[in-house]
């Protein structure tokens, strides 16, 4: 089924089209704001991640610097300087200087000969059972690159025992030193281990935040140096891309490891090769970005609710004039008579003048099509007045010639002293409403007349109720039955025609009846008696009861008029049935002004003239 | 109202909820970033065979963005002293208790009480007599196997050649099923050899009959059979042992013990941690036991790469 949707209130239209408008705008703006922020904040933790990195790179330069002026200043001030044969205490005297004042960062000096022996350490402390150095990656290095020095990755130190049953995490600094022995030249290994925990405590600060973003250190081929979660690696727990990353030149990078999307910041520690990496896992961009995006959600929301009592307000500005108008419109069309709204805007301020216009234009030619109506039907019952006027004269002055030329002069002049009267009657000085009484006396005048022609070839008898008399009718209504009685009931009666005219009030109406015994009619020929006005008629003028039938209905309504009832070798009873309208000058008026009395106005009328 | 006007009073009421929602999951949100908090009770609880176990709660607490305590106690507890210290615990805010259960028989009843409070895991071993009867999610290493893996590298040690040997066990007594599992173990991988056990242990060697190897099934005693040995005290005997401290290594690098079976105990701290930290972000999620894994070290493996990650960890 193609149900029609019911159209939209102007209101409701506007407020929506406003909604749905500042939703979108504020939808928009809401994504740009968080995509603004987004990218803003990114660039801020990367940068500031960058300048940690870079802060913390020159810490740990620094630190590795300071190792390497350890290393130089043993090497160039204490090895090269004295001969271990003779002055070995010189040595370890020096050794001891320079340890003390980096204990903090150090946990041993130690040279070696190029067999692997102890030659010299600082703090003096027991070697281990055969340690075999030479099998230390940190020697095997050194010797290696012997122009070098060389930082190996964090291990435990396997050289000494100090009877505390601890192990120490170191990163050794190793070279080839040349030392003299009894006066020989000979290469030998110069150890500094540094204590681990001075790069782990540096990286420990710079991880503190646990928020997923962090930092780690590897050497140049990926070997870790320092992870905050190192056990794990190792353990396969968790997992790091560091021989990649080991890779990268100095720079931000993405990167994809393990399905998880993340900024890689590589800073390159100088000489080392080292490299200090940060990651920061985008999570960690979210996550900052959660406060930011419920501030967002919360302020689109408030704005929204702003905006909605915004365009309420508009909406009701903008509709209200027009639902005004429209009130007063629909007012008006459901009858009343209401003042067309004018206000709002110009527009429709105009509109409103424009309808008023137009209604007052309405009611003009309402009233003049009204005026028209009454003049046309008043020159309609003119006419057929006319047509009536002539019909009769012909008759009457027919009757009275045959009188005269029969020298029955008492009878004419009968005649027309009852043609005086009818005259009279007909004319009423031009009205068209008379009262009953004035009719019947017309129609008796006219009977009068007829009896004389017909030479008394029937009776009439006239049987009206007393309180009709006073009832209006449109003159000359019973004149035409009357003839159409005497012509066709009366034809071939021999003396024994019999009319009666009665009159009867009974439910506000009024029945004027013309019965006769004459011949009657079949049903055929009744039911054309109103109905075919061209008929050819067998006597008279051929003005019959479809003219006092339609003047009837002219004046008094649709629901009145003629009834012929007929019955062949019976009779014909045709019965005029008008309202009984009391009889006033103001009803006459009325009537022939074409106004129609409905049942109740005729109560009414009846009420007070009773 | 007009039902332009109802609409109006609909979508203001919509927004406002929403905005209330919002504010409400901000609150939230931000009150959720409060860590949980998981207390540890085991025994002597500073010592040093617990680092690498310490440490590996450490690096679990990092990952698992937890509030770690570990509940200071006496070297030896009872077990009235260790539940009150777990109520103890749990009056003072903790969310989830991991603990190394004493001997006692109505211990796992005790603790199924408390349970209902906070979940419960338990490290080193379970509070029931037999592993599978017990009801609590643990993590451990495989005693047994350790106990088995120990006699392995010693059968390797003598070629299989055991006969006419004597060996006496030195092991603690407040852990008897963790225990007898290594003696089983033990006992197990030597049946058959010819090799004898001449006796077995809670404390001192000292005025035991003379043996040809003392084993030594948990940290303590390892270090106390390895100080004998290296205060020749043991009759030439030679040491071998299960331990998890430096000192225990120590010994094993001055060749005071022949070989070192190490239990995982970083891993123990690191599971036990992750499963109670789990189960407290998913209420319905249970913990799951684990076996850790063990290293045997020899002597000259000790410096060895994967080794020196191990010494690390017991570091700490």
């Amino acid at each position: 089924m193609n149900h029609k949707s019911k159209p939209r209130k102007i209101q409701s239209t506007i407020m929506a089209a406003f909604s749905i408008m500042s939703a979108s705008i504020m939808l928009v703006l809401g994504i740009v704001m968080y995509l603004r922020f987004s990218v803003a904040s990114k660039h801020d933790i990367i940068q500031s991640t960058k300048k940690l990195m870079e802060q913390t790179g020159e810490n740990l330069e620094d630190y590795l610097v300071s190792m390497r002026q350890i290393s130089d200043a043993v090497y160039y001030n204490v090895i090269k300087e004295n001969d271990f044969s003779s002055q070995d205490k010189d040595i370890q005297k020096g050794m001891n200087l320079l340890y003390e004042a980096n204990s903090r960062n150090l946990r041993s000096i130690a040279v070696y000969n190029h067999y692997g022996s102890l030659i010299a350490a600082e703090p003096v402390a027991l070697q281990k059972e055969d340690p075999d150095v030479t099998r230390q990656d940190w020697y095997q290095k050194a010797f290696k690159e012997v122009e070098n020095m060389h930082f190996s990755t964090p291990h435990i130190q396997n050289l000494f025992d100090d009877h505390t049953h601890r192990y120490y995490w170191v990163i050794s600094l190793s070279r080839v030193v040349e030392l003299t022995d009894h006066g020989i030249p000979m290469n030998g290994v110069l150890l500094v281990d540094m204590d681990y925990a001075g790069i782990s405590r540096m990286m420990k600060k710079i991880n503190a935040i646990n928020n997923g973003q962090y930092y780690y250190l590897c050497d140049s081929n990926g070997q870790i140096i320092y992870h905050n979660r190192q056990i794990q690696i190792s353990n396969g727990i968790a997992y790091e891309n560091s021989i990649q990353t080991a890779k990268y030149k100095d720079g931000v990078y993405e990167d994809l490891f393990r399905g998880e999307k993340r900024k890689v910041i590589v800073n390159t520690i100088s000489y080392t090769g080292w490299k200090l990496v940060g990651i920061i896992p985008y999570a960690t961009f979210n996550q900052g970005m959660y406060d930011i995006r419920y501030f967002i959600v919360i302020l689109i929301l408030l704005m929204a609710m702003m905006l909605v009592v915004i365009n309420r307000v508009i909406s009701v500005r903008i509709s209200s004039p027009i639902l005004k108008l429209n009130e007063s419109v629909t007012e008006y069309e459901a009858g009343e008579k209401p003042e067309i709204y004018i206000g709002g805007s110009q527009e429709i301020r105009y509109l409103g003048y424009s309808i008023q216009r137009s209604y007052e234009q309405i009611d003009e030619l309402m009233h003049k099509i009204v005026l028209e109506q009454t003049e046309r039907r008043k020159s309609e019952l003119d006419a057929l007045q006319s047509q009536i006027n002539p019909h009769f004269l012909y008759n009457a002055l027919d009757s009275i010639t045959w009188m005269i030329e029969g020298e029955r002069n008492d009878d004419a002049v009968v005649m027309i002293s009852e043609l005086a009267k009818l005259f009279r009657i007909s004319l009423s000085k031009g009205r068209t409403i008379i009262n009953i009484k004035d009719e019947l006396q017309h129609a008796k005048s006219y009977m009068n007349i007829q009896k004389v022609r017909y030479k008394n070839s029937f009776s009439i008898t006239f049987d009206v109720e007393q309180e009709v008399y006073a009832c209006c009718t449109v003159k000359l209504v019973l004149q035409p039955i009357l003839e159409n009685a005497i012509n066709y009931g009366m034809e071939g009666m021999d003396d024994c025609g019999e009319i009666k005219v009665t009159g009867t009030l009974k439910d506000g109406n009024v029945t004027l009846s013309v019965a006769d015994n004459g011949v009657g009619m079949s049903e055929e020929e009744v039911s054309l008696v109103l109905t075919d006005s061209n008929r050819i008629h067998k006597h008279g003028s051929g003005v019959g009861l479809v003219n006092v039938n339609n003047r009837i209905q002219i004046l008094f309504g649709k629901e009145y008029g003629l009834l012929v009832e007929s019955e062949p070798d019976e009779g014909t009873t045709v019965s005029v049935r008008i309202p009984a309208v009391p009889y006033t000058e103001e009803n006459r008026k009325k009537l022939e002004m074409g106004h129609v009395f409905s049942r109740e106005e005729i109560s009414d009328n009846k009420a007070q003239h009773l | 109202m007009n039902n332009s006007g109802k609409w109006f009073h609909v979508i203001e009421a919509v927004l406002a909820v929403m905005v209330i929602l919002m504010a409400a999951a901000m609150l939230l949100e931000k009150n959720s970033k409060q860590y949980r908090k998981i207390s540890v009770v085991i025994q002597d609880a500073e010592d040093t065979q617990w680092a690498a176990f310490r440490y590996g709660l450490k690096m679990a607490a990092q990952d698992q963005k937890v509030e770690l305590v570990v509940a200071s106690t006496a070297d030896v507890l009872t077990k009235e002293e260790q539940l009150n210290t777990i109520k103890r615990e749990i009056e003072l805010g903790a969310d989830a208790v991991i603990v190394q259960p004493v001997p006692g028989d109505d211990l796992e009843q005790k603790l199924r009480h408390l349970e209902k409070k906070v979940p419960i895991m338990l490290v080193e071993y379970t509070a029931a007599k037999e592993r599978e009867k017990s009801q609590f999610p643990s993590v451990e290493p495989d005693h047994s196997a350790m106990g088995e893996a120990l006699a392995e590298e010693l059968k390797k040690d003598y070629c299989g050649n055991l006969s006419g040997k004597k060996y006496g066990i030195l092991m603690k007594a407040d852990a008897p099923h963790a225990m007898n599992s290594r003696r089983q173990g033990v006992e197990k991988a030597l049946q058959d050899t010819g090799i004898v056990c001449s006796w077995v242990v809670d404390g001192s060697v000292e005025n035991k009959p003379e043996v040809d190897i003392v084993i030594a099934l948990d940290n303590n005693s390892l270090i106390k059979a390895a100080e004998q040995a290296a205060a020749n005290n043991l009759h030439g005997a030679l040491v071998y042992g299960i331990g998890n401290s430096t000192q225990a290594a120590y010994y094993l690098d001055t060749g005071s013990v022949e070989c070192l079976v190490v239990p995982d105990e970083f891993s123990v701290g690191y599971y036990s941690l992750t499963e109670a930290a789990e189960r407290l972000r998913h209420f319905f999620r249970g913990m799951k036991s684990r076996v850790v894994a063990y290293t045997v070290i020899r002597r000259e493996e000790l410096f060895e790469e994967r080794n020196q990650e191990i010494l690390f960890t017991m570091c700490q």
